[in-house]
C-alpha cells in the first residue's frame, strides 16, 4: 500500500482530482485494490492465470463431490436389491452426479485450461476483458455453490436426471425444490460460460501476438476457440429452456404441462439442441490437449495441422445437426429419425480423421511415454471405443434397443471420461510444471494413470454388456436373475479403483510439492515442447512475456530452438536457456484487480434464493447486482495510484522511463479509451519489441 | 551382451501394451457375457421379426466397429513398441523425420471412413423404413359368438408405475378416435402388466402416457418406444413363437422407475381366442353371503372402488381413479394374471397357490414394497401410486379372497413361465 503515498502521475487524474476521489471509490465502499498477497489477491484478481487456477481448483473440488455421488451409485448397484440408498435419494444422487460432473467439473476444468493457456499460446498478456474474466469465474462458482446448496436448504438435490425431461421435472412430479435449484443454478452458471465464451473469442481474434495468424495458433487454442463458439450459440438455447422450466415451476406458466396442451417434447428439443453441442464442448478441449501432448512426446509436429483444425471446425458445425439422435424413440416421425441418424453417422468422419492424424503423428516418432503421454494415448484409445459405440447407436434401429440402457451410460462415459477426463488429466501432468513451477512425480503419475485406466475400463466396460443384456439406465435397483449381478459388481470394484487413482493424483500433487525443494526447478521447457507458453519461466510471471514474441509459423517456440537443415535434418540452433525469456521485465503494465466482479456474482444466487423462497430476497440480490454494475462502470480502468505490474515501485509513467528497464523492452499502455482490450498489453507489443 | 540387455527393454515395451490390450479384452468379455443363460432382457436373444431385423443390421456393424477398434489399438500398440524411447531420455541424437502432413493420405482417410459410413447408412435406412412400416394382417376372432376380422392393435398406456393394455375388438379404433389419454373410450379388454398377443402375428401398438414419459420395451420382440403424455406414437411387435417376453420401462419416470415392468405373453391363435372369450366377460361376483369373498366385495366397494374398476360391480359409478394419472389397474380379471403391482410380484406361488403374503403386504402399505408418492400428499393434491388405505388385517384377507375370485386362475405352466424374480 506504499504506492498510495506516491503522487499519481498522468494528466487525466491531475486534471480531475475532485472527480477522481469519487471515481476511486465509486460507492465509497471498495477502492480499486492493488493486488498484494493472500486471499484478498485471489478474491480481486483479474489475472487470467490465477483465474485459471481457481477454475481448476474448484473443478477438482466438484470432481470429488461428483465422485462421491458416483461411488454411492455404484455401492447401491453393487448387488441386486441394494439397500444403500432409498429410491428418492438415489434419484437425487444420480441426477446431481451428472449435473456436477458435466457443469461443475469438466466444463470448468476445460475453462481452467482455456483461461490459463489461450493468452500464453497466442502470445498475449491477458484475456481481452480481464474483469469480465473474473466475473465469469465468480458467477460460475456462485452458480455451482447455489446448485449444491439445494442439498441443505432445498429439500434435496434435483431428482429428474441431468436432462430433466418434462413433465417429470414439473411441480407435480418433483415437488421438492431440487429442480428449482437445478434450473436457477444452471441459469447462473450459464451466464458465466456465456461471458467467458465472448471474452475468449475476442481474445483469440484480437489479442494474438504479431505474426500469430489464426492458422498458426496451436491446435489446443483452436479447439478451445471452437468450444467457445459452441458455448456462445448453445447456451442461449438451454437458457431459454431453463427459463421456461423455472417459470413453469415457480409461476405456473404451463410451458411443458401436457394437461394444458403443451408438448413435452419441446423440452427435449431445446435441451438437446444445447446438449449435443455440449458433448463437443466437453470433448474438444481434451482433443486439443492431446494434440499438444502427442507431438511433443513424439518429437514430431502434429500431423496434418490444417486437417486437425478443419476437422474440429467440422465437428463444431455438424454438432448442431445431430441433436435429435437423443430422441430416436421419443415419437418424432420416421423421416426426422432417418435424417438425424444419417447426420450422426457422418460426424464420425471428422472424428476418425483426428484419431488417424494422432496415430500418424506418433508414426515414425520417438515416443516418450511420460505420464502426460500415457494419458494422451489412453485418451485416443478410450475415445475410439466411445466413438465406435456411438456409431452403433447412430443406427436408429439399433438405437431403439440401446437407448436408455447402460450401453448408453457406457458410451458417454467412454466419451466424456475416456476422452474428456483422461485428456485433461494428461493436460494437468503436462502443464503442471508450467503452472506451479514443479514437476509431478512420474512414478506416482504412472500409478495414477494405470489405476485410472484399469478402474475406468472395469467400471464402464461392463456397462456395455449390461446395457445389451437389457439393464435400463437410472434404475435405483435391479432384481437377481436378469444376469446383471456379475458385471455390476465388477463395475463397482472398478469405480473404487478410479477413486484410488484420484487419491494417488492428489497425493502426487502434495508429495511432489514437498520433494520439489530438493530437485532442480523444471525450467521454462521441461518437455522440449513446441508452443509459446514454454518460452516463459515456470511458473509463469504475472506479465507472461517479457516482450511479446513475433511469430513466424506454427510451433513457434520449437522453431526458435531447432531448424531443419538442407538435408532435412533437425539441428539445434539455440538452447532453451538462451531462447527463453527470463521473466525479469519490470513495470509491465497490467490491468488492475477489482472486487466488483465478486460482488456482482454474489448477488445472483441471492436472486435465485429469492425466486424460490421469498421474492424480497430478489430485491436485495438485485440491488447488489445493480450496485456492483454501477461501481464497476465507474471504477477507473486502472487504479490511479497503483504502479504497474504489481512491482510496487513508484512509477506510473508511460514506459519511456529508462529506470523501468529489465531485460528487454517494457511494454506499457497508458490509460486509454480502449480500456481493457488494450490494457492487457498486446496493442503496443509490436512497436516496442526488439 | 547387447541381446541380454535388450531383453528387459523388450519386456518393458511389451508392458506398455496393456493400453491396447484392455480395449481388445472388452469385446471378448462382451461375447462371453452375451452367453449369460439367464438374461431375460437380452437384446441379442431376438424372438420376433423386428428385433431380428434390428440385429441383422446391428451385428455386422458391431463386427466392423470391433475390427476398427482392433486396428486402431493395434496401431497404438505397434507404435508403442516400435517407436518407444525412455521417457526420461535427454535427447541428444538425431530427430525423427519431421513429417508435417500428407494431403493424399489425409484425404484418403477422410474418404475411407466416409465410404464405410455410406454403406452403413444405406443399410440403416432400409432397416429403418422396414421397422417403421406396419403391415398388420387382420385375423379372425370370435367376439360374443360372432366371427369378425380384427387388425391386431393394442393401446399401450404408461403411468406411474405400471402399464395398461387396452384391446378394442368390437370397433376399429385408430389414433384419431382415441381423444386424449385421460379419457380413452371404453375398451373391450383392459389388462395391466401383461400384454397377451397371438404368436406369429404383427401387433400394432399405439403408445401413450397419462403422466410423465415412460418407455415401452420388450427387448426380445422389438426396440423401445417412448410413451409421451398427450402423444400417440405408433409402434409394433411380433413374437415368432408362443412364450413369455420380459420388458422394463426404460425412460426415467420417477421413484419406482426400476419397478415398472411388463411381459408380452404370446399364445397360439386358439389360446388367444380362449383368452378373449374369458376377458370379455364381466366379473362373476361371489354370492355366498357367508363367504370371505362376499365380505371382500364390501371392503372393495368401500376402499378400492373409487380407483379400481371391476366390470360387473362398479362400472356404473366408476369415473376414473383419484390419482394423478387418473387411472388404476382394471381388476375385472385380476386373478387371471400372474403378476401384480407393475409386473414386479408373482400373484401365485410356484405350487400354484395364491401368493397372499405378498399381496397382503402390498395392500397393507404399498409404499413399503414399492416406493411411491401416495401416503403423504398435501391438501388438494392427488396421490401417485396406491395409497395406504389403512385396512385392518381382516379386511385385507377379505379383499384378497374377493380378488382371488376375479377371473380364471392360470395354469401351472403359465405361472412358471411368467414367474418374476
Amino acid at each position: 500500500m506504499t504506492a498510495k503515498t506516491a503522487s499519481p502521475s498522468g494528466g487525466l487524474l491531475e486534471l480531475e482530482s475532485a472527480e477522481h476521489r469519487y471515481v476511486e471509490r465509486p460507492l465509497g465502499v471498495l477502492t480499486r485494490p492493488q493486488g498484494g498477497r493472500g486471499w484478498r489477491d485471489w478474491l480481486s484478481t483479474v489475472d487470467h492465470k490465477k483465474i485459471g487456477i481457481m477454475y481448476g481448483v474448484s473443478a477438482m473440488v466438484f470432481f470429488v463431490v461428483g465422485g462421491v455421488e458416483a461411488l454411492l451409485i455404484r455401492l447401491q448397484l453393487a448387488v441386486p436389491n441394494g439397500g444403500v440408498l432409498s429410491a428418492d435419494v438415489y434419484n437425487q444422487v444420480f441426477t446431481m452426479h451428472g449435473v456436477t460432473m458435466v457443469f461443475l467439473f469438466i466444463m470448468p476444468l476445460a475453462a481452467a485450461f482455456a483461461n490459463y493457456l489461450i493468452p500464453l499460446q497466442i502470445g498475449a498478456r491477458d484475456v481481452a476483458f480481464p474483469r469480465l474474466n473474473a466475473l465469469s469465474f465468480w458467477i460460475w462458482l456462485s452458480g455451482a455453490v447455489f446448485l449444491n446448496s439445494s442439498w441443505i436448504v432445498g429439500g434435496g438435490g434435483a431428482d429428474c436426471g441431468w436432462f430433466c425431461y418434462s413433465p417429470n421435472s414439473g411441480l407435480i412430479f418433483s415437488p421438492s425444490h431440487g429442480v428449482d435449484f437445478y434450473a436457477i443454478g444452471l441459469l447462473i452458471a450459464g451466464i458465466a460460460s456465456l461471458v467467458s465464451a465472448i471474452n475468449l473469442i475476442v481474445t483469440c481474434l484480437n489479442m494474438r501476438a504479431p505474426g500469430m495468424d489464426l492458422f498458426r495458433m496451436p491446435v489446443l487454442t483452436w479447439m478451445l476457440l471452437i468450444t467457445q463458439f459452441l458455448l456462445l450459440f448453445a447456451l442461449p438455447v438451454i437458457t431459454v429452456a431453463l427459463f421456461l422450466l423455472m417459470f413453469d415451476r415457480l409461476f405456473d406458466a404451463n410451458f411443458f404441462n401436457p394437461d394444458m396442451g403443451a408438448d413435452p417434447l419441446l423440452w427435449q428439443h431445446l435441451f438437446w439442441i444445447f446438449g449435443h453441442p455440449e458433448v463437443y464442448i466437453i470433448i474438444l478441449p481434451a482433443f486439443g490437449v492431446v494434440s499438444e501432448v502427442i507431438p511433443t512426446f513424439s518429437r514430431k509436429p502434429i500431423f496434418g495441422y490444417s486437417f486437425m483444425v478443419f476437422s474440429g471446425i467440422a465437428i463444431g458445425f455438424m454438432g448442431w445437426g445431430v441433436w435429435a439422435h437423443h430422441m430416436f424413440v421419443s415419437g418424432i416421425g420416421p423421416i426426422s429419425v432417418a435424417a438425424f441418424s444419417l447426420s450422426t453417422m457422418f460426424i464420425a468422419v471428422p472424428t476418425g480423421v483426428k484419431i488417424l492424424n494422432w496415430l500418424a503423428t506418433m508414426w515414425g516418432g520417438q515416443i516418450r511415454f511420460t505420464t502426460a503421454m500415457l494419458f494422451a494415448v489412453g485418451t485416443v484409445a478410450m475415445f475410439t471405443i466411445g466413438g465406435l459405440s456411438g456409431v452403433t447407436h447412430a443406427l436408429a434401429p439399433a438405437d431403439t434397443q440401446q437407448t436408455d440402457t447402460y450401453y448408453i451410460v457406457a458410451h458417454f462415459h467412454y466419451v466424456i471420461f475416456g476422452g474428456g477426463v483422461l485428456g485433461l488429466m494428461g493436460g494437468l501432468y503436462f502443464w503442471w510444471p508450467k503452472i506451479f513451477g514443479y514437476m509431478l512425480n512420474e512414478w506416482r503419475g504412472k500409478w495414477n494413470f494405470w489405476l485410472m485406466l484399469i478402474g475406468f475400463n472395469l467400471t464402464f466396460g461392463p456397462m456395455h454388456v449390461l446395457g445389451l443384456q437389457g439393464m435400463s439406465r437410472r434404475i435405483d435397483t435391479y432384481s437377481a436373475g436378469f444376469g446383471f449381478e456379475f458385471w455390476n459388481f465388477v463395475a463397482t470394484i472398478g469405480s473404487f479403483i478410479i477413486a484410488l487413482s484420484v487419491l494417488v493424483f492428489f497425493h502426487n500433487i502434495w508429495k511432489s510439492k514437498r520433494e520439489a525443494a530438493d530437485l532442480p526447478p523444471p525450467g521454462p521447457d521441461p518437455w522440449d515442447a513446441r508452443s509459446l507458453e514454454w518460452m516463459v519461466p515456470s511458473p509463469v510471471p504475472v506479465h507472461n512475456f517479457d516482450e511479446i514474441p513475433i511469430v513466424d509459423g506454427t510451433d513457434e517456440w520449437w522453431h526458435r530452438k531447432y531448424a531443419i537443415d538442407d538435408d532435412g535434418k533437425v539441428v539445434q540452433i539455440a538452447s532453451v536457456k538462451s531462447a527463453a525469456q527470463d521473466g525479469s521485465a519490470k513495470g509491465v503494465h497490467l490491468p488492475s484487480p477489482s472486487f466488483w466482479p465478486l460482488v456482482l456474482a454474489v448477488g445472483l444466487p441471492l436472486i435465485g434464493y429469492g425466486l424460490i423462497f421469498n421474492l424480497w430476497l430478489c430485491v436485495a440480490g438485485g440491488l447488489l447486482v445493480g450496485m456492483a454494475m454501477y461501481a464497476w462502470a465507474l471504477e477507473p480502468v486502472d487504479d490511479p495510484d497503483a504502479d504497474h505490474g504489481h512491482q510496487h515501485e513508484s512509477n506510473g509513467s508511460n514506459g519511456d522511463d529508462p529506470s523501468n528497464g529489465g531485460n528487454g523492452t517494457v511494454i506499457d499502455v497508458p490509460p486509454s479509451d480502449d480500456r481493457e482490450l488494450v490494457a492487457a498489453g498486446v496493442g503496443n507489443g509490436e512497436g516496442n519489441s526488439s | 551382451m547387447s541381446k541380454v540387455r535388450a531383453l528387459p527393454r523388450l519386456v518393458r515395451k511389451v508392458f506398455a501394451a496393456p493400453i491396447a490390450l484392455l480395449p481388445i479384452a472388452l469385446p471378448i468379455g462382451l461375447v462371453i457375457a452375451s452367453c449369460a443363460p439367464d438374461a431375460e432382457l437380452d437384446t441379442f436373444a431376438e424372438q420376433g421379426e423386428t428385433a431380428r431385423q434390428i440385429n441383422d443390421l446391428a451385428v455386422p456393424v458391431f463386427i466392423v466397429a470391433g475390427v476398427v477398434l482392433v486396428l486402431v489399438c493395434g496401431a497404438i500398440l505397434w507404435l508403442a513398441v516400435r517407436n518407444r524411447v525412455p521417457s526420461n531420455d535427454d535427447y541428444e541424437g538425431e530427430f525423427p523425420k519431421q513429417v508435417s502432413h500428407n494431403t493424399t493420405l489425409e484425404i484418403g482417410w477422410t474418404l475411407g471412413p466416409l465410404a464405410i459410413m455410406v454403406v452403413i447408412a444405406i443399410a440403416t435406412l432400409i432397416t429403418h423404413l422396414a421397422i417403421n412400416s406396419t403391415e398388420a394382417n387382420a385375423i379372425e376372432v370370435q367376439v360374443e359368438g360372432q366371427s369378425q376380422q380384427w387388425e391386431p392393435r393394442v393401446v399401450v398406456v404408461g403411468q406411474q408405475w405400471w402399464w395398461e393394455y387396452r384391446y378394442y375388438l368390437t370397433q376399429d379404433i385408430t389414433t384419431a378416435d382415441l381423444g386424449d389419454p385421460w379419457n380413452l373410450p371404453p375398451a373391450d379388454i383392459v389388462t395391466s402388466g401383461q400384454m397377451v398377443i397371438p404368436a406369429g402375428e404383427e401387433i400394432e401398438l399405439i403408445v401413450t402416457s397419462r403422466d410423465v414419459i415412460h418407455s415401452h420395451w420388450i427387448p426380445a420382440l422389438n426396440g423401445k418406444r417412448d410413451a409421451v403424455p398427450g402423444l400417440y406414437t405408433p409402434w409394433k411387435l411380433s413374437a415368432d413363437e408362443p412364450g413369455v417376453y420380459f420388458g422394463q420401462c426404460t425412460e426415467f419416470c420417477g421413484l419406482s422407475h426400476s419397478r415398472m415392468r411388463m411381459q408380452a405373453v404370446a399364445v397360439s391363435p386358439a389360446d388367444f381366442q380362449v383368452w378373449i372369450n374369458k376377458q370379455m366377460a364381466p366379473a362373476v361376483l361371489p354370492t355366498n353371503e357367508n363367504s370371505q369373498a362376499y365380505r371382500g366385495v364390501e371392503v372393495f366397494s368401500t376402499y378400492c372402488a373409487s380407483c379400481h374398476l371391476v366390470r360387473g360391480l362398479n362400472e356404473a359409478d366408476y369415473n376414473g381413479a383419484e390419482v394423478v394419472s387418473g387411472s388404476a389397474p382394471d381388476l375385472t380379471h385380476f386373478a387371471s394374471r400372474t403378476t401384480f403391482a407393475g409386473g414386479i410380484f408373482n400373484l401365485y406361488n410356484r405350487d400354484g397357490s395364491l401368493n397372499d403374503d405378498q399381496l397382503a403386504a402390498w395392500i397393507r402399505n404399498p409404499n413399503d414394497v414399492k416406493e411411491n408418492y401416495a401416503n403423504d400428499v398435501g391438501e388438494g393434491e392427488l396421490p401417485r401410486g396406491m395409497p395406504n388405505m389403512g385396512l385392518s388385517e381382516r379386511q385385507i384377507s377379505d379383499v384378497i379372497a374377493f380378488l382371488a375370485t376375479l377371473g380364471e386362475k392360470p395354469t401351472a405352466s403359465q405361472i412358471l413361465a411368467t414367474e418374476v424374480d
